[in-house]
């Protein structure tokens, strides 16, 4: 077998596995294991310069509830659902629509269509920045969830729609065209054919957008002014006061904002079903 | 249950003519087999007639009914894909119901078709699988069968059995033309297997480059081929091709044509025999023998370098590099034009 098993090689090389495995892991996760112990510092420490030694109190529930107490943590957590959940459904949902058009429809426009999805993601978005900021002033969009809904949606289906495009071109063909034959109509070919065997590619563009737009800082802070719209990740530095610096429930709010992506990750894992089509063809 | 006319019919992808003024008629309850070499446009016509395809020209009609602008879903016809096709998320039975539960079927009848259609093609055991947990040749049985319960007016079959195994495509094949029997249903059978088309058809259609060939029965295209590339294309081994300066001095007279230079001479390998020397039409040497066990190859070459195959019952006594001399029954022999390749 190849390779072979780590089991079964020689006993230096599975000695320097075994060392060299955590050490990899511990320098992959330094940058997370520090900031968790930032977390579970007490603001003494950190004003005394102990930031990477040893705790000298732990107050991991008392940070962690401090969070929710020293700022609207809890708002900023439910704008982020707001603003995240909704853009998913939206920008999967447009994908899926647009990808299948674009792959299983022959028509004279479908190519340069299609690249005009793919030119706009090269775009850089930030050169957008005041148009867009103007644009959502201009429309009463400023400062809303609804405003970074929609532009989040607006970014992010270029990009969905090149992945489903080319996911549901690879799909068996045959698929479609013996449901045509059977007397399906094109929107439940859609529904009942085609979705079914995208489960995979919506799990994956949905965890994928869900991390893109919740970790977004860029737009939460160019489209928000006051705390009723801000997102999590915009919000944890209002934890910051204009005098003092609570590093330490700045940190344990990251921790806690970066668990919705991970957790989203978990709950759609069951989805990533290599071979769906297995079965298919041949 | 329908006829089938074709008439005319063309089919350009762009400015590039890929299918060139195609006649054809097709009885009720014919078994009409589409044969050619790959590129020859045989599944593009049997994808026109499915409408999977735009007609450029012409028209097709399924019994009294121009189709070309039905969808394919009106046109009372069935398909079998040679991927087969099958709805990878659904099972056995989900998947033959499937069509008939959009055309909001009564669910008793859907029940009634499928386990019938399964009966017949015992796949009754595992109607609960889904396609993945199928062998190659229960996936395809299951793709006849979900073409079975529609009851079409026409079944389509475009290389059903290419995926299948030396042995399960005898059996499927036989299973077929069971089916055709039992349903007596018009069918259309896409191949690029002569021995498929020569054992299925009523009729077959050798197709070339978007062309026509030659239409008849099965019997009729091997006796009678109407020109060199039919006479090839139907049989295994092809048939064998002599120039006029290949065969020997006294060949007119042991084959009972005139020869002349502007003729090819056909003789199939299965009808050429050993003869005395002198009486030859052809004498080569010997240069491999093929055991198949119920009957032997045997590859010739001859002194002008043509190469030809004779099929024998047993292996010849000579040895590597002599000669033998062979001849034909006058009957037996075809004739072609060199320059158009057309019969004499």
């Amino acid at each position: 077998m190849f390779p072979t098993p780590i089991q079964r090689t020689s006993a230096p090389s599975r000695i320097g596995y075994q060392v060299f495995l955590p050490v990899a892991m511990i320098i992959w996760l330094l940058p997370l294991i520090a900031i968790f112990m930032t977390s579970v510092r007490g603001l003494k420490d950190i004003n005394s310069g102990n930031i990477f030694g040893w705790p000298t109190e732990f107050k991991l529930i008392e940070n962690y509830i401090a969070v929710f107490e020293a700022s609207p943590a809890l708002m900023y957590l439910m704008n982020s659902f707001y603003i995240t959940i909704p853009t998913v459904i939206v920008a999967v949902s447009l994908a899926c629509l647009a990808g299948y058009g674009l792959s299983i429809y022959r028509f004279r426009l479908a190519l340069p269509l299609f690249f005009l999805f793919v030119a706009g993601n090269f775009v850089p978005f930030q050169i957008l920045m005041v148009p867009v900021r103007d644009f959502s002033v201009r429309t009463g969009l400023y400062d809303t969830i609804q405003g970074q809904v929609l532009f989040h949606a607006a970014f992010q289906t270029g990009f969905c729609t090149l992945f489903m495009r080319n996911f549901i071109k690879a799909l068996p063909q045959e698929l479609i065209e013996a449901a045509r034959v059977e007397g399906v109509s094109e929107l439940k070919i859609f529904w009942y054919v085609v979705i079914p065997l995208m489960r995979p590619a919506i799990a994956a563009l949905a965890v994928l957008i869900f991390t893109f737009v919740w970790n977004d800082f860029f737009w939460a802070t160019v489209l928000t002014q006051g705390e009723t719209a801000k997102p999590i990740t915009a919000g944890v530095r209002a934890l910051n006061g204009q005098f003092v610096a609570n590093w330490h429930l700045v940190s344990a709010a990251s921790l806690l904002a970066a668990v919705p992506p991970v957790a989203m990750f978990f709950l759609m894992q069951r989805h990533f079903i290599a071979g769906l089509t297995l079965g298919a063809v041949k | 249950m329908a006829s089938l006319t074709i008439q005319g019919v063309s089919k350009s992808y762009g400015d590039v003519e890929v299918m060139h003024d195609i006649d054809l008629d097709i009885a009720d309850g014919e078994f009409v087999v589409f044969v050619g070499p790959s590129g020859c446009g045989k599944s593009t016509l049997l994808r026109m007639i499915a409408g999977l395809e735009d007609i450029s020209g012409g028209t097709v009609a399924i019994g009294d009914q121009v189709v070309n602008e039905v969808a394919p879903a009106k046109r009372g016809v069935a398909m079998v894909f040679q991927t087969y096709a099958l709805y990878p998320h659904m099972n056995v039975y989900k998947n033959m119901a499937f069509g008939l539960r959009q055309a909001k079927m009564p669910e008793d009848e859907i029940d009634k078709r499928v386990r019938g259609a399964a009966e017949v093609l015992h796949i009754t055991d595992y109607l609960d699988r889904t396609p993945r947990a199928l062998s190659g040749g229960q996936r395809q049985r299951v793709a006849i069968g979900r073409a079975i319960v529609r009851e079409p007016e026409v079944f389509l079959f475009d290389e059903p059995l290419s995926n299948l195994d030396a042995a399960l495509r005898v059996q499927t094949r036989l299973e077929i033309a069971r089916l055709h029997e039992r349903l007596g249903s018009t069918m259309i059978y896409v191949t690029h297997d002569q021995v498929e088309a020569m054992t299925l058809a009523d009729k077959i259609v050798v197709l070339r480059d978007g062309r026509i060939e030659q239409v008849g029965s099965p019997i009729e295209l091997y006796e009678r081929p109407r020109n060199a590339f039919v006479a090839q294309f139907i049989g295994s081994p092809k048939m064998n091709f002599f120039e006029a300066s290949t065969l020997s001095e006294n060949a007119a007279t042991a084959l009972g044509i005139t020869i002349d230079e502007s003729a090819i001479v056909g003789i199939r390998p299965e009808h050429l025999r050993v003869c005395a020397e002198g009486q030859e039409a052809i004498r080569a040497k010997l240069e491999l023998v093929e055991h198949l066990g119920e009957h032997v190859l045997v590859h010739m070459i001859a002194d002008d370098g043509t190469e030809f195959i004779t099929k024998m019952e047993k292996p010849p006594q000579t040895a590597r590099g002599d000669y033998i001399a062979y001849s034909a029954d006058p009957s037996l022999v075809h004739q072609f034009d060199k320059a158009s390749g057309q019969r004499r």
